[in-house]
């Protein structure tokens, strides 16, 4: 579905000084910096994948999309989407993809939603009957129906991102990038769409690549993750293996009635858990592999010699496990995805 | 086809939409007007006839460049100067969309509102200045052509120009200037015919002088039909070649556009 070879994008810079001095010294003899966003990417994704392509920001995750959507031409390197180069045919490629840019809207903003829908249907040459059944599918599962007939303007920003979803699909596209559709939403709306997402995914067949800082929306979207960090790709493996390779470690935070009464004999018992500095005497923070240690048993030991008031356990967060895969702090097992450039 | 004409509908009904701002552009464009035919009213009392022009000539000579400026304008370069500019082209260019012709089609559709808004101004203004010249059967009909092709033409100018964002930081700089050179050299200010000689050489070597000066000059029969076709084919040449311009800066333009945010 996408194959990208060594794909490339640089940026030229003008390098200009502070002032009106600097901006003359430009215009006179102006100066450049190369910015290398995206450098010699190889993905492949093939046809009804859900990828997430996470990053820190200004990694060239929305570069990478926008060569993806033909909106941006690479410098260098190689790149088919559907069998098409996208910025050379960028009619041909617009007919076959979908796109969700959390950030700007692709809906016309002064007329009602419904006039949107129709201009779409216009535009992509979506039947009759395919545009019906679509609107009827987005109404039961996004609830577009409540506000067709309002302009996009006075739109709420979670009923708006509902109807960018449902814009963008209208036109039943066979690969559908969705960058940053949640931020800025609450749960109720995220998780409406993260369902819609993941439902269009798993019956519609439809290849979804998504960028998001949101962890939910990828873990409850993707099955496989890339991960990007200054234009290069340093992880592209299934999800779980990361979280299984890197995120084995858990934290149990326990609440107790009385301060220990005899730490090193409580150390002793947890181990090979440790136990983190506590906040206070009534807070215990007991850390450990998950696969060295069940959360029961580490539970059960700390409650033989205190009375636990309450407790719970920390998941290990993607987050985390990214943090340290930009930081390369890593050792990657084989099987657990490929680690490139480290 | 289809798809263009839908997007001509979406912008009459977006224009629909700022009516309010719309007819107070149209009503202060319309106040100018007043006190332009004052002004020239005021000159023409000293004289009958100015550079060939009587003030009934004249009067019809200022509706028609009046027209000619209030339509094509409001979808024209502010709304593809902004969508470059605040990166709102990224949405069309993943849309199975010529942009040159999307653009073409909202102005067409929002030409049809202008045009009713702008023929209200002009009556209001006949009733109060009195009758206007009319041309005869064949120059009226050489002027439809010419008065389509002169906004047309304006729309590949004023396309054009827009892309220069492409290149610019600013839009607001380009626009002006663009909009001061067409005024003056299309003969929106004054007819062409005041111009001292070099001046007018060089308007009549320009494009802009086929958006006002041509039909102006054809509803007023100071050309004969043979000239008037010469210069609606001269108008021609221009549209063809400044719409192929303006695709080829498009084409290259978005070679190196870098859209921020996201």
């Amino acid at each position: 579905m996408i194959e990208a070879r060594r794909l490339t994008k640089r940026f030229r810079q003008a390098v200009k000084e502070p002032g009106l001095a600097g901006t003359l010294k430009h215009l006179a003899r102006p100066r450049y910096r190369e910015q290398v966003a995206v450098d010699a990417i190889d993905l492949t994704i093939e046809a009804g994948e859900a990828v997430a392509y996470v990053g820190p920001n200004g990694a060239g995750k929305s570069t990478t999309i926008k060569m993806l959507t033909g909106i941006l031409v690479p410098t260098e390197g190689h790149l088919t989407v559907n069998g098409l180069v996208p910025h050379e045919n960028r009619i041909e490629n617009g007919r076959r993809i979908g796109v969700v840019f959390g950030q700007r809207t692709q809906l016309w903003w002064d007329i009602a939603l419904v006039e949107s829908f129709a201009l779409l249907r216009d535009i992509y040459e979506v039947p009759a009957r395919r545009y019906a059944e679509n609107m009827a599918s987005f109404s039961e599962l996004l609830g577009i129906d409540e506000f067709l007939d309002q302009p996009v303007r006075s739109l709420s920003l979670g009923q708006r991102m509902r109807a960018e979803l449902a814009a963008a699909l209208l036109h039943d596209p066979a690969i559908v990038y969705l960058d940053e559709p949640t931020i800025g939403l609450d749960i109720d709306a995220r998780d409406r769409i993260r369902g819609f997402v993941r439902d269009l995914n798993a019956q519609r067949g439809t290849t979804v690549m998504l960028t998001s800082h949101d962890l939910g929306d990828i873990e409850g979207i993707c099955q496989r993750i890339v991960v990007i960090d200054h234009g290069r790709v340093v992880y592209d493996g299934a999800l779980t293996a990361l979280k299984d390779t890197h995120a084995r470690e858990r934290i149990i935070h326990f609440q107790l009635r009385e301060p220990v009464t005899d730490m090193e004999e409580l150390r002793r018992s947890i181990a090979p858990a440790t136990l983190d500095e506590a906040a206070s005497d009534l807070h215990l923070s007991a850390r450990f592999n998950r696969f060295e240690l069940r959360g029961g048993e580490v539970v059960a030991r700390v409650m033989r010699q205190c009375e636990v008031v309450d407790f719970h356990i920390e998941e290990p967060s993607i987050e985390q496990v990214i943090r340290r895969v930009y930081a390369r702090k890593l050792t990657l097992e084989p099987g657990a995805g490929t680690l490139q450039g480290a | 086809m289809r798809k263009y004409m839908a997007l001509a509908r979406v912008a009459r009904r977006t224009m629909l939409a700022y009516r309010g701002g719309f007819i107070v552009h149209v009503l202060g464009a319309t106040l100018a007007l007043v006190a332009l035919f004052y002004l020239w009213r005021a000159i023409f009392a000293a004289s009958t006839a100015l550079e060939g022009y009587t003030w009934e000539q004249m009067k019809a000579y200022l509706l028609v460049a009046f027209l000619s400026s209030m339509l094509v304008a409001w979808f024209g370069e502010w709304r593809v100067a902004e969508k470059i500019m605040d990166g709102e082209v990224a949405g069309d260019l993943v849309k199975p969309l010529d942009f040159q012709r999307a653009r073409l089609a909202e102005v067409v559709g929002a030409v049809a509102i202008e045009l009713v808004v702008s023929a209200v101004a002009v009556a209001v203004i006949l009733v109060a200045f009195g009758s206007m010249v009319m041309p005869g059967g064949l120059h009226a009909a050489l002027f439809a052509v010419s008065f389509v092709a002169g906004l047309m033409l304006k729309f590949t100018v004023v396309y054009a120009v827009a892309l220069v964002c492409f290149w610019t930081t600013g839009y607001l700089g380009v626009v002006w200037a663009r909009t001061a050179i067409t005024n003056l050299l299309s003969g929106a200010l004054i007819p062409l015919a005041f111009f001292p000689g070099w001046l007018r050489g060089l308007a009549q070597a320009l494009p802009f002088q086929g958006i006002v000066a041509t039909p102006a000059a054809i509803y007023l029969e100071q050309v004969d039909a043979r000239t008037a076709v010469r210069l609606i084919a001269v108008q021609a040449a221009w549209i063809v070649a400044l719409w192929w311009v303006g695709r080829f800066m498009f084409s290259r333009g978005v070679r190196q556009v870098t859209i921020h945010g996201g």
